[in-house]
């Protein structure tokens, strides 16, 4: 592919995506495009964007915002023929963090990042098969990358000692 | 143990009448932090469960704690076998987020430097590969040759294994020290000798234990989520480094190799073909370094991150690795999400051939994907 026809692909696909979304996507300083849409409409969008080709569910990523009591959900999509990096971005309610899983879509390669996403997040997708924990092992607290789990506390007071003159460092 | 496996099975139903768990790793030499627990009936396997998590880090969190220069240190660790790849792609994160401009120069040392751990990274996978075949010579030349790789390594950024961020944000470290280029030169004429001697053990050992073994459709592929060798050994011609160019790449005249069986033998010809590949970037790529030299760094990123948000893919010896960084004008990222390959080679590419296959065929299989448990895990 030369590399006219590649930005011609690229154009084409834009164009494709503004109609079929209704609204243009933003197109960043780097050549990447990112689209908001509302958390109810999520799936649908999702599946024009499958429909428009693109193939690669690159990564799904969820950013944690406790004090607007929302998660971000972006999903970071590549068209191998068309050359585009779209991100879909979604923000849902942190308190009922449920949404409509993308397996039906990208098959495995967004299951796996939804069930790091429900272990790490708390995050459930709903039709996704398999949530079961990837990294942790006997735990029951809080799913860990929730910005209000202060980490070095959880590590301070699990392992190490106050009255210890040796740990005394980690709890000045 | 309490986590929750789908094939979870309890003592007494190992030695079940309906089949045998075997379980491949976690220390099994040349994993290492990783398994795989088999289920077999006869030879054959008939499930596979990947089992993750003991290199598990914590490394996104880690860095909603630090400064993009600490962060830069920090992403060395991101994969062992391939830290300077993983540098660039924080580095160039943090440098898309701040608008800074990098020095010409400083991106052509960026763009050799990724090259050359592309190639230490095939020369290991080469070596485990060989030795999980049980071809020990392949073993000890890989491993022996990838030394001069790190001599290189050490002269340039003071580490051999971990170069301690020195693909920075805003460029590089230091400069290249006096003599460098003559140096890199030296590397590349071993490693096409080191190349030769790899051809003309083809014919034997590998090809006969590769060939016709995890076989994976390109449609497969696909759904999996393979990228990066993996996925072009599947009949794909997709690189990061041509399909979105970053840093010099659009400047450099190279192919992509690509194969359409999509078995463990093709996956080890691609990466032999990529070194050959990488040899002719860094080639063009010092010749037109330019000659003005560098000035000494200044950490300048130990001020704020300006507000916004980046997704930046760089094409790495594994496949594709990308950082989603989202920024809210604080001295360090609000969040960092860490897009590896490995997640998907290691657990659903991998169940998915390791299924039907024959238990001798396992090690092929499972070196054949260049895998690395620290990218997986992170």
């Amino acid at each position: 592919m030369t590399a006219i026809e590649s930005e011609g692909r690229r154009a084409e696909l834009l164009k494709r995506i503004g109609s079929s979304f209704g609204t243009e996507p933003r197109i960043a300083e780097d050549g990447t495009a990112w689209i908001s849409v509302p958390a109810g409409d999520l799936g649908k969008y999702l599946a024009l964007a499958r429909d428009d080709g693109f193939d690669h569910c690159s990564a799904i990523s969820v950013t944690d915002w406790p004090e607007e009591e929302a998660f971000e959900l972006t999903y970071h999509l590549w068209s191998y023929a068309g050359r585009v990096l779209l991100t879909v971005k979604s923000r849902i309610d942190r308190r009922k963090a449920t949404v409509d899983s993308a397996v039906p879509l990208w098959g495995p390669s967004a299951g796996i990042h939804e069930r790091e996403l429900h272990e790490l997040f708390g995050v459930r997708f709903s039709g996704n098969p398999d949530l079961a924990p990837l990294f942790l092992e006997s735990w029951d607290g809080p799913p860990p990358f929730r910005k209000d789990f202060d980490w070095r506390a959880y590590v301070r007071e699990t392992f190490y000692e106050e009255d210890d003159p040796r740990e005394q460092s980690y709890w000045d | 143990m309490s986590k929750a496996t789908g094939t979870e099975t309890t003592r007494e139903s190992q030695h079940a009448a309906d089949g045998f768990d075997l379980y491949f790793g976690p220390v099994h030499p040349g994993s290492g932090n990783f398994g795989v627990k088999l289920r077999l009936e006869g030879e054959r396997v008939i499930a596979a469960r990947a089992d993750p998590g003991y290199l598990h880090r914590g490394f996104e969190k880690l860095m909603e704690y630090r400064t993009p220069m600490q962060n830069a240190v920090l992403s060395d660790r991101l994969c062992i076998l391939e830290s300077l790849n993983w540098n660039l792609v924080h580095a160039e994160a943090v440098d898309r987020l701040c608008g800074m401009e990098i020095p010409e120069r400083a991106r052509y040392i960026r763009v050799i430097l990724a090259e050359l751990s592309r190639i230490q990274s095939h020369i290991i996978w080469y070596g485990v590969l060989s030795k999980a075949l049980g071809f020990d010579t392949g073993f000890k030349v890989a491993f022996g040759y990838r030394d001069y790789v790190l001599d290189l390594f050490e002269f340039v950024t003071g580490g051999r294994v971990y170069p301690a961020g020195y693909l920075c944000p805003g460029g590089v470290r230091r400069d290249f020290p006096q003599g460098a280029k003559k140096r890199i030169e030296d590397l590349l004429a071993k490693m096409v000798k080191m190349l030769r001697e790899f051809e003309a053990y083809d014919s034997k050992t590998i090809a006969a234990r590769c060939r016709g073994v995890g076989v994976l459709s390109l449609d497969e592929a696909l759904r999996l989520g393979a990228t990066g060798p993996v996925l072009r050994a599947s009949g794909l011609a997709a690189d990061v480094r041509r399909d979105a160019p970053y840093e010099i790449y659009d400047e450099l005249d190279f192919e992509i190799p690509t194969r359409e069986e999509g078995d463990a033998f093709a996956r080890s010809i691609i990466r032999r073909r990529e070194i050959e590949e990488s040899i002719r970037i860094v080639r063009q790529a010092l010749d037109r370094l330019p000659a003005e030299p560098l000035p000494p760094v200044k950490p300048k990123v130990a001020g704020r991150i300006p507000e916004g948000e980046v997704y930046v893919r760089n094409e790495i010896a594994r496949g594709e690795a990308a950082v989603y960084m989202r920024s809210v004008g604080e001295d360090r990222p609000y969040r960092c999400k860490i897009r590896g390959p490995d997640l998907l080679h290691m657990i659903p590419v991998l169940e998915h051939l390791l299924v039907g296959a024959e238990v001798a065929d396992v090690p092929a299989i499972y070196w054949s994907l260049n895998i690395c448990p620290a990218d997986m895990d992170r």
